[in-house]
């Protein structure tokens, strides 16, 4: 084989990586995670579409609702701490600044980092097709209370969104 | 002489050359230096119009629109899985496909489009890929990982157009990233992209790529020096530094004889940057105001690192002067052209700085500035009559009336004045005309 076509398929290939590489953390936190479900905050009605995506905020968003929740510098990388409840919901109970180890089984350590106005757990992005995007805009505005999502959880902490639930529909 | 290789020239000259051999006009071994000398062997097989390229490359374009299209329509009912195989098999099926027709076929622009449309199906596949899997993170971010892969498959594919599509996505991630992480060592960026494409368009003789990557590069520089320091005097400086080395750069290429083909649009972008920066700040209340002459109070790092990357590129331009002038050992015309932008760019960079210090008298400054602006385009003009080049002529002329009209209508003048300026400007304009086709056409005759 001519040394062009090798340079030439050697740079396909690194095309190819580059496309798997992009989703390959989420890839990887969707095969090994496990199962946390969270509650969808309620979202600004007139900014609940931005271009194909819905941008979503979650109770874990905010550092208020944490009991223990310290002041953060910008980028600040945080874990925060999650139990299940009776309903199936995780529900916000700690904060801590380092990977916690030996937590309970009902618990689980989500890594975010602190962007100045809120955190970021890299679930926020929220990406739906284009024949939905109205369907779903419309359900968020009457229903701005029952929205969940389930994502996987890995255990570095690392989050991957899966689904939005609205009441009993689901959008994927 | 530089050697004319525009590809219908030398589609034209490559069915003429078999008859001018038979009829004896040139012969045989010359015409063999010909065909060496204008690589007219490696002409493709194909039309040689550049129509014939944009249509294979919009056909191209519409046929990965549509299949993703096709996808989309059916994303939801399509498995994760099959989908990530989907966007994979598009984009093999491009880059394959075409680089088979390119180099087993024969067909090398419709192989070369479709090459082209495999890395727009590339880049397009990163965003798919994000939505799949909903990759949340910085825009940019796409933008940077579309750049890697393009620009590796232009050195790969020799595709000049690749590489232009590569140089467009790295300047916009280079805005992204710049615009989020302003760091001081951000500036060695446009530096690190100087050294990635240029030897590209060198490689593959493309002067588009060759001149859009200075622009591109100019543009970086300036943007951040906007976005880092927010103060006009630093991108003032830097339009000038980057015209300047551009303008160098094209001198050297045409006087050293080294890609000649590089010389006169290399020079040419560097006039029009020098020229333009020079004709925005020639106005009066820039000087007067001076808003822009202060630093963002934000910005507290020192300004020496964005010096570091300037100057560089500010001794890069003085050397290609310097051996632009040792070669131009007889030619004082040549020589006073190097001279006139060399003293227009240094008359505008100290401007820069006195009047960036909130130093200088502002009217002082500004004729200055038009004084600079006036000699970028009698260098333009001087290059028309010299080399022939109609463009170079009007645009300098142009650029005269234009600076000549800008201040009757920037000051307050009577309309007497005006109507006199605008007269005097239309008839010294058709003068000039009549006189240079004149100078062309006692050329013409006496060649």
């Amino acid at each position: 084989m001519k040394k062009a076509t090798i340079f030439f398929l050697a740079a396909v290939v690194l095309q190819v990586l580059i496309l798997l590489g992009v989703p390959a953390r989420k890839a990887y936190t969707r095969a090994t995670g496990r199962d946390v479900v969270l509650k969808v905050a309620p979202v600004d009605p007139y900014s609940i579409l931005s271009g194909y995506y819905v941008i979503l905020g979650y109770d874990i968003s905010r550092p208020a609702d944490f009991p223990n929740a310290p002041k953060f510098e910008p980028d600040e990388v945080i874990y925060a701490i999650v139990e299940q409840q009776a309903e199936g919901v995780w529900k916000p109970v700690a904060m801590e600044r380092e990977l916690p180890k030996n937590l309970p089984a009902n618990r689980i350590a989500i890594r975010g980092r602190w962007n100045e106005w809120r955190i970021n757990y890299g679930i926020e992005e929220f990406y739906i097709p284009e024949g939905k995007r109205d369907v779903i805009a419309d359900d968020l505005r009457k229903n701005p209370t029952d929205a969940r999502v389930d994502v996987k959880v890995d255990a570095q902490g690392n989050a991957a969104l899966l689904r939005l639930r609205i009441q009993d529909r689901v959008y994927e | 002489m530089t050697p004319n290789k525009s590809s219908s020239f030398r589609a034209a000259l490559k069915q003429e050359l078999p008859a001018w051999t038979q009829e004896g006009i040139v012969t045989e071994d010359a015409a063999q230096r010909i065909t060496t000398l204008y690589e007219l062997d490696k002409l493709s097989k194909e039309s040689s119009s550049l129509l014939a390229a944009v249509i294979f490359t919009l056909g191209g374009l519409l046929l990965g629109g549509g299949v993703i299209s096709f996808v989309a329509a059916n994303w939801e009912a399509i498995p994760t899985f099959a989908k990530v195989v989907l966007l994979l098999v598009l984009l093999l099926a491009f880059h394959l496909g075409g680089y088979w027709l390119w180099h087993q076929k024969g067909w090398s622009r419709l192989g070369h489009a479709l090459v082209f449309t495999g890395s727009l199906v590339f880049g397009a596949n990163i965003g798919l890929m994000a939505q799949i899997f909903h990759v949340s993170g910085e825009w940019y971010g796409a933008f940077g990982a579309w750049a890697l892969g393009s620009l590796v498959m232009a050195y790969a594919a020799r595709s000049w157009i690749t590489g232009l599509l590569a140089l467009v996505t790295a300047t916009t991630w280079f805005q992204g990233i710049s615009h989020e992480h302003p760091s001081a060592w951000m500036m060695i960026v446009p530096l690190l992209f100087a050294a990635l494409f240029l030897p590209l368009a060198w490689q593959l003789r493309s002067r588009v790529l060759y001149v859009a990557s200075y622009a591109g590069i100019t543009f970086m520089l300036c943007s951040f020096a906007a976005e880092r320091y927010g103060s006009g005097k630093y991108v003032l400086i830097t339009m000038i530094v980057g015209g300047f080395v551009a303008w160098a750069a094209g001198e050297f290429h045409r006087v050293k004889n080294l890609r000649p083909e590089f010389g006169n649009p290399t020079a040419a972008l560097g006039i029009l940057i020098l020229g333009s920066s020079a004709y925005i700040w020639s106005f009066h209340w820039w000087w007067r105001d001076r808003g822009w002459a202060s630093s963002s109070s934000d910005v507290a790092s020192p300004t020496f690192y964005w010096a570091i990357p300037t100057l560089i590129i500010a001794l890069i331009g003085l050397a290609l002067v310097v051996l632009v002038i040792q070669q131009l050992n007889a030619a004082g015309e040549r020589r006073l052209l190097i001279f006139g932008i060399s003293v227009a760019s240094a008359i505008l960079i100290l401007c820069a700085l006195i009047g960036g210090a909130n130093r200088g008298d502002m009217a002082l400054l500004t004729i200055s500035v038009n004084f600079a602006a006036l000699i970028i385009a009698a260098v333009a003009i001087a290059i028309g009559i010299m080399d022939e080049r109609r463009l170079a002529f009007w645009t300098g002329t142009l650029f005269t009336m234009l600076l000549i009209l800008s201040r009757f209508l920037e000051y307050e003048t009577s309309l007497l004045t005006k109507s006199a300026a605008f007269t005097l400007c239309g008839i010294a304009m058709i003068a000039a005309g009549i006189a240079y086709e004149n100078h062309l056409r006692r050329k013409e005759a006496i060649v």
